[in-house]
């Protein structure tokens, strides 16, 4: 390999076919006499240009498109020569660090020599060491293109917003399992919105008996065995209900206030008094009205509930979970539109709560399609406000564009899967901590179950890696019309 | 003793054997490979420059005005046409490095197939250019033939000339292995040049016309005016295909024509070439076997798709430069270097470089 150019923080290398070299891979080019080292990361490769290639192509295509036949004396051999020139590449590498000293800077302000230098491939191991990825709460995350494992370190994830996106079935919700899997061994408390029902099963093994993680595994159901009291809740909680997920106008607010207080002092809060309360409060008959319309619609989603005993369910497994770590599944699967936000707003409303108060240390939360429950305010209020009390958020996504453009820009942790959308590229290149050439050139031809990881778990050397299995029985699969037949 | 051509013959197909005559190849790679032991480490300087040479004959001329018109003879016969390519690779300190390299293609119905013969390097000094002249002249030119006492060239005429020698025993094995086909050479019929000595001539056009094929040469480039004009730029309101014929064609000694000197306008378009077929045939004959080309070779702007294909598959390429760049460099432990620019050191942007004038 042959240094060529540099232009910014992308250098060009030519590379001669008895070299492999592929996208992703980390190239070290040392330059002895400055004692110094430039890493760089190969993000695309090219036929190097080669001067009268074409005519060479022409000239082997002249008889109306198919080959001429012929003999060739070549008596010097010239043509293994020619082959070998033909078929050098170009590989376009972004300069990630210099390595002095056995030190890593993220700085690429000095040029090596072009004749003395030399290129070699670095290997993924040595890289990571290098870089320090390891730490004391390994997570292994599967296989880097040299068959080396990558093992991340949990502390990467803590305090963290993270990001898992990707095209249908390229394996973001497996990728999703491992980290929470691997949470909950380290006794973190992880909660996840699960919209298709497929983190139910995270406690079975593929062959459906108990594994390791059982017990550390709590579905709740919302309206089932997940329902909560009047009295649990705090107005502030409810309001936002009945404002955000209900739409109730500000005026009506003002009067459920009212009668709320009213009821509270009465120590009568339960949905019988308080559907009384409404009937019979001296109010605007609008206003009534409007209030009725949001009564019954919690009435009907079976979420609330005037029995005590069935509404604890949550507290107790956020208790359990706090000893001993473990998952907090939020099935919402059967749940419609509004009943989603109404328990996504109670559940995001309670943990504050937690976290307010230092009932709860952190959670990790799992937002899986995050634009179908999570109302407008919340994603700045998630990467902002929410981090700081202790929720550390994970959105997946297969639409990188239904999340806003400040959360890529303040993402830390990027877990890519294959895109091959242009738009949806261009969507992610927006976060801070990768460059869009990366982005865009590495994702589009990533294989399944192959993911890009970028940001702090890899302390910014973009990694692809294959993604390790896991012993878990898979749900969410889509119900097929042909499987039987096929 | 130079081996011939197995000639396999098929209903359809009549081309030559591919595994013949490797006496040549071997000597010219010995004789490549022995000039270029004396270059081992040196450093040369690249030069990219092919060095042009024409045949330029400018002898005054009459034409007759009255076009010969020409009609497409269908009648299946096989077309054959030979080129050679020859290419300074750059400089050493006592030398130059050069390649050559022929082809010859054969059509025949509607398949094209080609041999390909080189690239042969050679490393010519001022001390080994006569010893390689004139061993490549006894090696190719016939050994019972009586030799031609020409003056070794100069350092910048070699690669031509080598060329040459390569082109003529290609011409010469191509004319006594084919039969019955029209050979196309690029250039003239002319004998008496430095390059092409009478006797050669003479006796590469008498084994053609033994075995039943007709020669004909197409220049790209001529000097022939007449009435002040290029032979070749005279127009004339008459519908292609047609020849105009050439009239007391008289050259100077030493040179001798060897054929029949027409302007050939074989298709529609501003395209004509100079076309010289073997005198020794007979005019009606000469204009039929031009007609027969016009029917079994595809011709595009005047000039025939064989020709064309021999002379583009001898042509050096600049990606084929570095590869033979990179074997010497590779074999011989050559370093590449540059020599400085003495036009750009000395001009600046206003120095055009050494190849400009």
């Amino acid at each position: 390999m042959k240094l060529y150019k540099k232009e910014g923080n992308i250098i060009q290398i030519l590379c001669f076919p008895n070299e492999t070299v592929e996208k992703g891979d980390y190239l070290l080019i040392e330059d002895t006499d400055a004692g110094k080292a430039l890493i760089a990361q190969v993000i695309d490769t090219q036929f190097a240009s080669i001067p009268g290639i074409l005519e060479e192509l022409l000239r082997s295509l002249p008889d109306g498109g198919e080959t001429i036949q012929g003999e060739d004396f070549d008596p010097l051999q010239i043509a293994p020569h020619i082959t070998y020139i033909q078929d050098a590449s170009l590989l376009i590498c972004k300069i990630r660090a210099t390595l002095e000293n056995e030190k890593l800077s993220p700085t690429s302000a000095w040029l090596p020599s072009r004749s003395q230098s030399t290129i070699t491939k670095l290997p993924i191991p040595t890289l990571l060491k290098l870089a320090k990825v390891n730490g004391k709460l390994p997570i292994t995350m599967g296989t880097t293109k040299d068959s080396s494992p990558l093992t991340i370190d949990a502390s990467s994830l803590d305090g963290r917003l993270n990001i898992v996106t990707g095209k249908k079935e390229t394996g973001k919700s497996h990728m999703s399992k491992l980290l929470m899997l691997n949470l909950i061994s380290y006794k973190a408390t992880v909660v996840v919105f699960d919209l298709n029902g497929e983190y139910q099963s995270l406690g079975m093994s593929s062959d459906g008996k108990r594994n390791a993680y059982h017990d550390k595994i709590h579905v709740l159901t919302p309206s089932h065995n997940f329902k909560i009291a009047l009295k649990q809740l705090n107005l502030h909680v409810l309001l936002e209900i009945l404002i955000h997920a209900l739409h109730l106008p500000g005026t009506s607010a003002r009067e459920f206030r009212r009668i709320w207080q009213s009821l509270k002092e009465r120590d009568m809060l339960n949905l019988h008094e308080l559907g009384e309360a409404i009937r019979n409060w001296h109010c605007n008959q609008h206003v009534r009205d409007a209030l009725f319309s949001r009564y019954h619609a919690l009435v009907n989603s079976g979420f609330f509930t005037d029995n005590i005993a069935e509404a604890t369910l949550l507290e107790e497994t956020l208790c359990k979970t706090k000893e001993q770590g473990g998952v907090i599944a939020v099935n919402l699967r059967n749940t419609s539109t509004i009943d989603r936000q109404i328990v996504v707003e109670y559940l995001l409303g309670k943990l504050v709560d937690l976290l307010t108060g230092y009932r709860l240390k952190a959670v990790f939360l799992f937002a899986e399609e995050a634009h179908l429950y999570l109302r407008e305010t919340y994603w700045d209020d998630i990467v902002t406000r929410m981090r700081h009390f202790g929720i550390f958020t994970t959105f997946i996504t297969n639409q990188p564009d239904t999340i806003r453009e400040n959360i890529y820009r303040q993402a830390d942790n990027i877990f890519l899967f294959n895109f091959t959308n242009e738009h949806d590229l261009e969507v992610v290149s927006r976060a801070a901590r990768v460059d869009a050439e990366t982005v865009k050139s590495i994702a589009r031809d990533l294989p399944p179950h192959y993911c890009l990881a970028l940001g702090k778990v890899v302390r910014d050397f973009p990694m692809v890696v294959k993604v390790r299995a896991l012993d878990v029985k898979t749900m969410g699969e889509t119900r097929l019309f042909f499987k039987d037949m096929n | 003793m130079i081996e011939q051509y197995t000639i396999t013959t098929t209903p359809k197909y009549n081309f030559p054997y591919p595994t013949t005559d490797t006496t040549f190849p071997q000597h010219f790679k010995q004789l490549a490979l022995h000039s270029l032991q004396h270059v081992q480490n040196h450093s040369f300087q690249l030069n990219q420059h092919e060095i042009q040479q024409d045949n330029i004959d400018a002898h005054a001329l009459q034409l007759k005005l009255q076009p010969l018109p020409l009609k497409r003879a269908y009648e299946e016969t096989a077309v054959a046409a030979v080129d050679t390519s020859n290419i300074k690779i750059g400089e050493t300190s006592t030398g130059t490095l050069i390649a050559v390299r022929g082809a010859t293609v054969y059509k025949q119905k509607r398949s094209y197939r080609y041999t390909r013969i080189g690239p042969y390097i050679f490393h010519i000094t001022e001390n080994n250019k006569k010893e390689v002249y004139n061993t490549l002249q006894k090696t190719l030119a016939n050994p019972l033939q009586e030799q031609t006492h020409t003056a070794t060239p100069n350092l910048q005429q070699m690669p031509t000339r080598i060329a040459n020698l390569l082109e003529k025993w290609l011409q010469t094995t191509l004319t006594k292995t084919a039969i019955n086909t029209l050979i196309l050479f690029d250039g003239s019929l002319t004998g008496g040049t430095p390059e092409t000595p009478i006797v050669q001539m003479k006796q590469i056009l008498e084994t053609a016309r033994k075995n039943n094929n007709t020669v004909m040469a197409f220049s790209k480039m001529t000097n022939l005016r007449f009435n002040g004009y290029l032979i070749t730029e005279i127009p004339l309101a008459h519908k292609p295909p047609y020849l105009i014929e050439t009239e007391n064609l008289k050259p100077k000694p030493p040179f001798v024509l060897f054929g029949d000197v027409y302007v050939a306008r074989l298709t529609s378009g501003n395209y004509a070439f100079r076309l010289d077929v073997d005198k020794q045939v007979p005019q009606q004959q000469q204009i039929r076997a031009i007609e027969k080309l016009l029917g079994n070779d595809h011709l595009s702007q005047s000039y025939p798709e064989t020709l064309r294909l021999a002379h583009i598959l001898c042509t050096f390429t600049a990606n084929e430069v570095i590869a033979m760049k990179h074997y010497i460099a590779r074999r011989y432990g050559l370093k590449i270097i540059n020599r400085p620019d003495m036009h750009r050191l000395l001009f600046g942007p206003f120095g055009k470089g050494e190849g400009y004038s």
